[in-house]
């Protein structure tokens, strides 16, 4: 039997595309301020002095313009004197970090842990065309091998969308009209999350006649690199039990895997092998059943920072086999009123990515579902109690994690 | 009352020089850039040819041997690249993919070039062959080198700029 640890405190800052009034120790406090507002909003009382550790999830010393960036966080927090870690995973920096927030409870080394994303890109600025996104590339471009591949141009999405064109050839899945579906779902799911960058209404049309990225991903099948703080604050059961939280989010599942970063070695190039061990391990921790996730969970917030890879995960977090994926989304399944929905914050496409804070916010926001808490897009039913937060990314992909979580009553049921 | 807030910002850079060491793998990128040689290794034990080369068999912890390999290859997946870092934004379009080289196990990234850039011009399955810069032009680094479809090839080696294969 695992420990149980849970999420107590939930804090996440709007997902901007500039915020030029903070900076990004700034943006952190306000995360765990509201993280420790919501954790005491029962009537408990602690403060950032009760925070016994962090653990730190941030991606790129290029964005903030700062090595070991989490030390001036932590000066900034006020958590001097105590320990402090920081994860850096890439894409699934967020998820990472909850794994190991989740370990530092579960080994009695904390009993109460602040588990704190947050990544500010645009500070970065291209001179020559005036604009932050190529030099916001370029920061992230050299996470390619740098002897091998980022010579030659790689970057994110062109090693994405290798794996997603791959994964077509195939199994003749996702088309194009599929992954614009995937971009109408998360933009359209962002115009009832106040804290979205892209809230959108659109159509498949629109999706296929945007601007040519990298082929066949368009504008609007890119996710935005954004700039935001999330904090998580996670206690074990005696704690949960002192502070007398009313509504814990249990942590029941923690599963990741790094898969081989050079895509040219893998067996299959159209699989995201690290979604598929990640999912696994964490399913297996959660007693749950890889063939029958589906039926077992409420809902997933799918770390879609490509269209394509949103499908690719449905088939590899195994909602659905192999290649049907695309037909899933055709059908309605992972839409906010279908059978499983799928980032309802509107995930990364919808809310963009702010990379250390992206997945702390998604393990945020299923828990916020599970909760009943999540306000204008709060899913109508939860029925089983439980839901999936998903990480990805690194060169090709290479780093996963998957995180379970459920409320008492998904504790109850089989 | 609140103060009216208004934003500073600063112009910085961070840069740094390298003189970065290959160690292990520097036979490859100096037979590349002397012979136009490609070189990748075969484990002693397993016989898996390793490429980009590694000198140690990662599955059978054990030495790897040199083995040269052939400049011709198929393409097991490509993309276009239409918008980029701002360090590549100057090439765009551009081709790029994976090639499995003749024997090889595993695949390498390398950039595509054509004269009619196609998604069906550079798909997967179709056979290309590598093409060099000119010897004065080459550094010892995986730009000394690009592949073209096998039908391209003579166009591109008798470009001035670059050349063929031995």
């Amino acid at each position: 039997m695992h420990k149980k640890i849970a999420i107590i405190g939930i804090g996440i800052t709007p997902f901007k595309a500039r915020y030029l009034d903070k900076t990004y120790f700034e943006l952190a406090y306000d995360a765990t301020k509201l993280a420790l507002e919501d954790a005491n909003k029962n009537g408990a009382e602690i403060t950032h002095k009760n925070l016994q550790s962090t653990v730190y999830g941030i991606y790129n010393e290029l964005f903030e313009r700062q090595f070991m960036p989490d030390i001036f966080i932590n000066s900034y927090l006020g958590m001097n004197n105590k320990p402090g870690t920081r994860i850096a995973t890439g894409g699934a920096t967020g998820g990472y970090t909850v794994r190991m927030a989740y370990a530092e409870v579960a080994s009695g080394i904390s009993d109460l842990c602040l588990c704190l994303g947050v990544e500010k890109c645009n500070d970065c600025y291209d001179e020559q065309t005036g604009t932050t996104t190529p030099e916001v590339l370029n920061a992230i471009a050299y996470s390619a091998d740098m002897t091998y591949e980022y010579p030659m141009g790689m970057m994110a999405a062109s090693s994405y969308v290798t794996m997603v064109n791959a994964h077509f050839e195939e199994f003749g899945n996702p088309t194009e009209e599929q992954m614009a579906l995937v971009s109408v779902k998360n933009h359209g799911n962002a115009m009832n999350n106040p804290k979205a960058q892209s809230p959108m209404k659109i159509t498949v049309e629109d999706v296929m006649n945007s601007r040519i990225i990298c082929y066949p991903f368009k504008m609007l099948d890119c996710c935005l690199y954004s700039e935001a703080s999330a904090a998580l604050i996670l206690a074990n059961e005696e704690k949960v039990k002192e502070l007398k939280v009313e509504n814990p989010i249990w942590i029941t599942g923690v599963g990741a895997a790094n898969t081989d970063c050079f895509i040219g070695n893998r067996e299959d190039m159209g699989r995201l092998y690290s979604n598929i061990y990640a999912a696994k391990a964490a399913y297996k921790m959660a007693d749950l059943d890889y063939d029958k996730i589906k039926d077992q969970i409420d809902c997933a917030e799918l770390h879609d920072a490509f269209s394509g890879q949103e499908v690719i995960s449905y088939e590899e977090l195994g909602f659905v086999p192999f290649g049907e994926g695309g037909k899933w989304i055709e059908s309605g399944g992972p839409f906010i009123d279908g059978e499983m929905p799928c980032c309802p914050c509107g995930g990364l496409i919808g809310c963009g990515h702010a990379v250390g804070a992206t997945g702390i916010m998604s393990t945020g926001e299923a828990a916020l579902q599970l909760r009943g808490d999540a306000g204008k897009h709060q899913l109508k039913t939860i029925e089983k109690g439980r839901a999936i937060s998903h990480s990805i990314g690194g060169p090709g992909a290479a780093y996963a994690a998957v995180i379970i979580m459920t409320n008492e009553e998904g504790l109850k049921k089989p | 009352m609140s103060e009216k807030f208004e934003d500073h910002q600063i112009r910085d850079k961070i840069q740094i020089d390298y003189k970065y060491t290959m160690g292990g793998q520097s036979k490859f990128f100096i037979e590349l850039m002397k012979n136009k040689k490609l070189h990748g290794t075969k484990c002693a034990k397993c016989g898996k040819i390793w490429m980009p080369p590694r000198k140690h068999c990662s599955e059978c912890y054990t030495p790897a041997e040199w083995v040269e390999m052939p400049h011709t290859g198929t393409i097991e997946v490509s993309t276009i690249v239409w918008y980029g870092a701002a360090e590549f934004i100057k090439n765009v379009p551009y081709g790029c993919g994976f090639i499995k080289l003749d024997g090889a196990d595993n695949s390498l990234f390398q950039g595509i070039f054509s004269e009619n850039l196609v998604p069906s011009k550079i798909k997967k399955g179709r056979r290309v062959r590598a093409v060099f810069k000119k010897s004065d032009e080459r550094e010892g680094k995986m730009t000394d080198f690009f592949f073209v479809p096998e039908d391209e090839y003579e166009t591109w080696a008798n470009k001035p700029e670059f050349e063929g294969g031995e």
